[in-house]
């Protein structure tokens, strides 16, 4: 399992980084390996409104759906559309297969570095 | 929560990476790292192994098993026999389902009765409680055995090579067997859960389980979990109690008749007397007997119905989301999820999965019984309504060995761009006739059995006047029985006839023949019409009563359409009310050589059976019939039996060389004109009763159904010409019916000498007829076939005894007839045999060889051909236009 250094992490198995005012959105390799298959992304609309803590859209294995949590409060400037025909592209690249990028970033979530995360996902996979 | 129960496999999930989660208490692998779209796919074009051990497995045995099983079951237990299975409900008062369940008949006095994991404490205690009524036990004996299902295109070979080349099961769908697997004991059946068109259960001894899994992955099988498990189940359209069985999204019981599959394991026949949940099933019938009317106005024993719903918008349907049409509520998705499926390549029977995978969002929906196939409804996912259409199904599986997924498109208008120019068109018809002529006479070797060239003689005949001629006769007691025409002008045609029959009663050595059947199929349905006519000729008043039992060869061993229930027979074979299904059985055939049927089997079966017909012939055929044996038989025994023998293939080969039917003891013979025999397309019935039998009045019956029963013109071009046919076969038979069945054993040697895996005997040189089967690789007959068209020669590919049918062909049939007809001898079918094996073998291109061979072979043997003929030939042609 990777746990890039250069990136924060949520509770609920997100990762983010923060480049010039923009945060950018992805899931985890832990939350994707724990998905199984991704077949099918449901993402927000460029300008929609996303707040910390909250669902901005959810992704689905074959088995289930899983909500997916904005870690930051602010508004969606860019989509990865790329998804829509390639969801698999969370299983096979997780931290290069960003999901949204969020501008006016008002709010946060707590977040982890990779060592806090990497202890965290061990506990949880008990 | 209580400790989880594990199968004997538990470790080896364990040492394979499996993700293991809790499955109605046992601790089961859900996928394994490849993940369940990988293990998905690999099922479909390769092979996985699920362990399904976890399933409940219990022994039925004692005097009043069947009586027991009869009255909480809802199929028909009698109409198991031994290896066979059949898929049942466990049904309850209400005519909803306590589980669905597989009943195997493994051995005579038992039954093998397999339940679902979650359920079968529940099942057992009902069943224990029940059983107490009747003289005979109930046993869990699930820690005796494991189960393992193998499934996927592949499963077959693999399962073939652990058996040692021994046949698995036979390639039937239900079909068991007992065999040892490289020294292990196992129970096969024919069965799975997931659509595949080849998979099958394995049962065995738990010691032995971690062996065969372990056996199989060294064979190229890999592990699939519970995840890939139910996509494939959901794509197949198979139901999974607690979702399709059960109780709905508002805690209301699910008629069994709602679910598809559900009707077929219901039966009503008496036999099962008053069983659990017959009143309201019988319900259910009649309610869904209504919808599929359309009759929709009372819908009280079955508002709802299960039905395949595939998504149209971007998304994923769940279980239990709602499903809208407009504002109304019709129901819930009860299972659902995206699936992948191979796209594929090519058209019609050579299409292939291609490497290129897509995914689909489907599911099954249970909604109101008034929503028809392609209605649009709306799921709501999450909030969000997207649209979704109701289908037919989500996948074929009849088409081994592979499953063929059923992709919804709406249909497109077609845009009418039709040219009329019908001169253009009608030069173009005379230009491709005429390409088509010259490409089949002149440069193709023709190798289809049912096929023949007419010599010029008959060609000319059949195009001459009377073809565009009409008449109907029918004999007349009031004119002292002679033949009464009803058109003018038929003199000549009503002596044509008459000669032809004289001909016909001379070769087929018989005492009467009707030619008006204008086919071999056709012949047969005037036979089978004629003798149900002739069985309940006594009262007329009442239903006639169908024919039964009928013994025949079945279409995987080489019987032919016309003895089918599914062709000629459909209309005439009766139903046994015991086992509900068709009143007819199949010869049985030797076990090393499938292509010949097994006398003394044979003679078991007519002594269980009575059969009150029997219907020899085929079309794939490499042997005689043991027409004697069985008549003798038959005498034996005092039995009633009529003997036909349906010679459509053989019809040229009556004589010497190969079988006269009528001296070895059949009463009927039909038969097609063009095969072997020298004729154009018609067919002939012969009969060897005599005026002073009673039998003689099935002859009677049997030209009332040739006229007016079957035709009423009867072709009289083509009459024509069989008169000239049967003058030539007369003539030159015994030269024609030598060369014929030498060239068929010498070119059968030649193709197994060049490499060939040449099918039947090699000590009678491979065939007793005009035929040669060659084996080329499961389900590789198509592909073949096709290559070698391309390569000017014509043959049909073939399903040989082992294999499940016409898709997964792994044979060519060949006949020698009609180029023996044309001069071809042993030099000639040795050069033939080599660039088959070539073009086969190799993928050599041999187009322009085999044009020069043919070139060399184009004068028409065993026909008149002297001066005067040829003269009389041409001064014809010339009065006729020709």
């Amino acid at each position: 399992m990777n746990y890039p250094n250069e990136l924060k992490y949520t509770k609920s198995h997100e990762w983010i980084k923060e480049e010039n005012g923009i945060a950018i959105v992805g899931i985890s390799d832990y939350a994707q390996d724990a998905l199984g298959d991704v077949v099918f992304v449901n993402l927000p609309a460029v300008d929609d409104e996303v707040t910390a803590g909250q669902a901005f859209g959810d992704v689905e294995s074959v088995k289930a759906v899983s909500d997916l949590i904005s870690p930051v409060s602010g508004v969606v400037s860019e989509i990865n559309e790329e998804l829509l025909d390639a969801p698999e592209k969370l299983n096979k690249d997780p931290y290069g297969a960003w999901i949204i990028k969020v501008k006016d970033v008002s709010g946060k979530e707590e977040l982890l570095d990779a060592a806090a995360y990497k202890e965290f996902c061990a506990q949880e996979a008990k | 929560m209580s400790e989880l129960k594990r199968t004997c496999l538990y470790q080896t999930h364990l040492d394979a990476g499996a993700t293991m989660v809790d499955f109605g208490g046992w601790d089961m692998p859900v996928q394994y790292p490849s993940g369940i779209v990988s293990e998905h796919l690999y099922t479909r074009h390769n092979c996985s192994l699920f362990d399904v051990s976890h399933m409940g497995r219990l022994i039925v045995e004692g005097p009043e098993r069947v009586k027991f099983l009869q009255h909480v079951l809802t199929s028909n237990v009698m109409a198991l026999k031994l290896n066979q299975a059949q898929y049942c409900i466990i049904p309850n008062e209400n005519g909803g389902a306590i589980d669905d369940a597989y009943l195997y008949l493994f051995e005579e006095d038992n039954f093998f009765l397999v339940v679902n994991a979650a359920n079968t404490d529940k099942d057992l205690a009902y069943l224990q409680e029940k059983i107490k009524s009747f003289n005979c036990t109930i046993r869990n004996v699930s820690d005796e055995w494991a189960s393992i299902a193998v499934q996927g295109p592949k499963s077959k070979e693999m399962l073939t090579t652990l058996a040692g080349g021994v046949q698995v099961t036979e390639p039937m769908r239900n079909a068991l067997n007992s065999i040892k697997l490289e020294g292990h004991f196992a129970r096969i059946a024919k069965t799975g859960y997931t659509g595949e068109p080849l998979g099958y259960e394995v049962f065995i001894h738990t010691e032995d389980a971690k062996w065969l899994w372990n056996r199989l992955i060294e064979l190229g099988a890999k592990p699939a979990g519970l995840g890939a498990r139910d996509t494939l189940r959901l794509e197949a359209g198979l139901p999974l109690y607690g979702h399709e069985f059960g109780v709905d999204a508002s805690g209301k019981e699910i008629p069994i008749f709602a679910v598809p599959v559900g009707k077929v394991a219901v039966s009503f026949t008496p036999q099962k007397g008053d069983y659990i949940g017959r009143a309201a099933l019988e319900k259910q019938s009649a309610a869904l007997k209504r919808i599929r009317e359309e009759d929709f106005s009372d819908l009280t024993d079955l508002p709802r119905r299960l039905v395949p719903i595939a998504l149209k918008d971007r998304g994923v349907m769940r279980a239990g989301m709602p499903i809208y049409k407009g504002d109304k509520h019709i129901g819930w998705l009860t299972s659902g999820t995206m699936v992948p499926y191979y796209l594929c390549e090519g058209q019609g029977i050579t299409s292939r999965y291609s490497d290129e995978t897509a995914k689909r969002a489907i599911g099954l929906a249970y909604v109101d019984s008034d929503i028809k196939t392609d209605d649009i409804v709306e799921v709501d996912i999450r909030g969000k309504r997207l649209h979704a259409v109701i289908v037919k199904e989500h996948m074929r599986v009849d088409s081994p060995p592979f499953a063929r997924p059923i992709i919804y498109k709406l249909e497109e208008d077609e845009v009418a761009n039709i040219d009329n120019n019908r001169k253009k068109m009608a030069l173009d018809l005379i230009k491709l006739a005429q390409e088509n002529h010259q490409w089949r006479q002149k440069k193709c070797i023709n190798l289809i059995p049912s096929e023949n060239t007419a010599s010029k003689a008959v060609q000319l005949l059949c195009s001459s006047d009377p073809s565009f001629r009409y008449a109907e006769h029918k004999k007349s007691l009031s004119f002292n029985n002679e033949d009464i025409f009803y058109y003018q002008g038929t003199k000549f045609i009503d002596q044509v006839e008459q000669m032809l029959v004289e001909q016909m009663r001379q070769y087929l050595g018989c005492t009467e023949v009707e030619t008006r059947v204008i086919s071999g199929q056709m012949a047969n349905t005037a036979v089978f019409s004629a003798l149900m006519d002739w069985k309940n000729r006594y009262n007329r008043r009442v239903d006639a009563q169908r024919l039964g039992y009928i013994m025949h060869n079945h279409i995987l061993k080489g019987g032919h359409l016309s003895a089918q229930p599914m062709g000629a027979l459909h209309d005439y074979a009766a139903i046994d009310p015991v086992t509900e299904k068709r009143a007819v059985v199949a010869f049985p055939v030797c076990v090393d050589n499938p292509y010949k049927i097994d006398v003394e089997e044979t003679k078991k079966l007519i002594d269980e059976y009575k059969p009150e017909f029997i219907i020899f012939g085929k079309s794939m055929v490499l042997h005689k019939e043991p027409v004697a044996a069985i008549r003798k038989f038959v005498d034996e025994q005092k039995l009633q039996t009529t003997i036909m023998y349906d010679m459509a293939h053989v019809l040229g080969l009556v004589g010497d060389y190969f079988q006269k039917p009528f001296a070895e003891g059949a009463d009927i013979v039909t038969g097609s004109t063009h095969k072997t025999f020298f004729g154009p397309q018609r067919g002939v019935i012969g009969v060897n009763y005599k005026k002073d039998e009673l039998k003689y009045g099935l002859w009677e019956t049997i030209e009332r159904r040739a006229f007016p029963g079957s035709v009423s013109n009867h072709h009289l071009g083509t009459q024509l010409g069989m008169l000239m046919a049967a003058y030539e076969m007369n003539t030159f038979k015994d030269a024609y019916q030598k060369a014929v069945i030498e060239n068929a054993k010498y070119f059968a040697k030649c193709l197994k000498e060049a490499g060939l895996d040449v099918a039947g005997d090699p000590a009678i040189s491979y065939t007793e007829t005009h035929q040669v089967i060659v084996h080329v690789g499961y389900a590789q007959g198509p592909e073949v076939a096709e290559r070698l068209e391309a390569n000017n020669i014509i043959v049909n590919y073939q399903a040989t005894p082992e294999e499940e049918g016409f898709t997964a062909s792994g044979a060519l049939r060949m006949g020698v007839s009609e180029m023996t007809r044309f001069g071809f001898g042993k030099d000639a079918f040795a050069k033939l045999a080599g660039l088959i094996a070539d073009c086969v073998l190799n993928n050599r291109k041999v187009a322009d060889e085999v044009e020069k061979l043919r070139s060399q072979y184009t004068e028409m043997q065993y026909c008149f051909s002297d001066a005067e003929m040829k003269e009389a030939l041409d001064g014809f042609a010339k009065v006729i236009g020709l």
